[in-house]
């Protein structure tokens, strides 16, 4: 069974070095604009929620990119992204249902997670466990759950 | 697949061209039309290198040239350097101000003579075509290379505002000399002299892609698009999730 991100928001301290880490890795800068994984805030109820790419069963991502240069890899799950095939026109940006896409002006690239090749540099960094990189267990396959809500939000098509 | 590149043996997939293997091996070939993902153009000439087949030798542009068994190539002799550095003098008399290319010149030790060189040149297409490409890619075909000889350019047709485009803006991402301009204000997005309409986020309002890529969108994914910005369909995602942890 394919590994992957499982977040519990209710570790989460808010720290946001998951974002630093991962900008780090992805673009060498400490800046939470060029990372692939984004720390939301809920004050009302103290609650941190790391979002990330869900690597999707069916990447909507995927299917509007016409130069391949994003790929579901069956064996691991995970959405690839190269960006020397990439040639810029973000309509993966705004096809993706969960916003997870994000297009750097300045790098000329997309920046999306792709669980750094089986070395995911957010789980590294975070102290507190909110963030873990393990076998998905079904029943507690949290990006299930996100499915099934974003299906009751948006209707049965949206994934 | 055996192939030598500069003395150094290397294993060729079959269907590859000398660039991609060049490429996939580390094998640094310059290029200015190349792109992985679109098919070889053999147009900039830079990626020229010398092949041998028995005592014979010849010149040819690695991105369009299919690999065989047993080929042997040089990527840096003599007579490869002196025509890559040609080439380029050409580039530089032609976008004198182009940052790009001032550098390749700079890399290259190629100065022009003052004498030729117009500075008040504010050309900044080399015409390598990738914009072209990377449009037809996208399925839109909006621009093209058009005239001939020292007039040729890319273009719309007639230079109007195409009806194909959909303002993606590829064709000014894949520009290696930054020659395509596309800008966003006051909520009208301009490229090749077309004027878009930005489309308004139904959540927070705010402007984010063109209709035109969204219906781009829509054919692909067969379904329609709710008009919501990548930020606030996060921020909806996210909410979902923080609501089925409250009760966690
Ligand atoms: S921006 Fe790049 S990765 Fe995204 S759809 Fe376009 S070509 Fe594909
Ligand atoms: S912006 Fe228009 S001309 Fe440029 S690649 Fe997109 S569709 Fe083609
Ligand atoms: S505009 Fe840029 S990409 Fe297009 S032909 Fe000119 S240099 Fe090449």
């Amino acid at each position: 069974m394919a590994k992957g991100l499982v977040v519990s928001p209710d570790k989460c301290t808010g720290c946001r070095t998951c974002e630093l880490a991962c900008s780090y890795s992805k673009s060498d800068t400490f800046n939470p604009k060029d990372s692939a994984i984004s720390v939301m805030f809920y004050e009302d109820v103290g609650l941190q929620v790391p979002m990330t790419c869900l690597q999707c069963d069916e990447p909507h991502c995927v299917k509007v990119c016409v130069v391949n240069a994003l790929t579901k890899d069956e064996k691991t799950g995970v959405v690839n992204y190269d960006k020397e095939k990439c040639i810029g026109c973000k309509m993966c940006v705004s096809a993706c249902p969960f916003g997870n896409m994000t297009y750097s002006i300045r790098l000329k690239e997309v920046i999306k997670c792709d669980l750094c090749k089986g070395d995911p540099q957010c789980v590294k960094s975070c102290n507190y466990g909110a963030l873990q990189y393990k076998e998905l267990d079904s029943t507690l396959d949290k990006r299930k759950i996100i499915a099934n809500q974003f299906k009751e939000a948006f209707g049965e098509g949206a994934i | 697949m055996k192939v030598i590149i500069n003395s150094k043996e290397y294993q060729g997939l079959p269907g590859e061209t000398l660039m991609e293997l060049a490429k996939r091996n580390n094998v640094d070939i310059p290029n200015l039309c190349h792109k992985d993902g679109i098919e070889g153009q053999g147009r900039c000439r830079l990626c020229m290198v010398e092949v041998r087949e028995g005592k014979k030798t010849k010149i040819v542009s690695s991105c369009v040239y299919p690999i065989r068994d047993g080929l042997e190539v040089v990527t840096n002799s003599e007579k490869i350097i002196a025509i890559r550095k040609n080439i380029i003098l050409l580039l530089l008399l032609k976008t004198p101000n182009n940052d790009y290319i001032k550098s390749l010149a700079e890399e290259y030790g190629v100065k022009a003579p003052d004498r030729y060189v117009d500075y008040k040149v504010k050309e900044n297409c080399i015409l390598c075509g990738l914009c072209v490409k990377a449009c037809e890619k996208m399925g839109t075909s909006a621009i093209s290379l058009i005239n001939r000889g020292t007039t040729k350019k890319v273009s719309t047709p007639y230079d109007d505002p195409s009806k194909d485009c959909i303002g993606c803006g590829a064709c000014a991402e894949v520009c290696p000399t930054n020659a395509i301009t596309m800008t966003d204000k006051n909520r009208i997005r301009t490229i090749w002299n077309k004027e878009f309409k930005l489309v308004k986020c139904s959540v927070c309002g705010k402007t984010f892609t063109t209709d035109e890529a969204l219906q781009f969108i829509e054919s692909k994914l067969g379904k329609k698009e709710e008009r919501i910005c990548d930020s606030c369909r996060k921020k909806i995602i996210s909410e979902k999730f923080k609501e089925s942890f409250k009760y966690f």
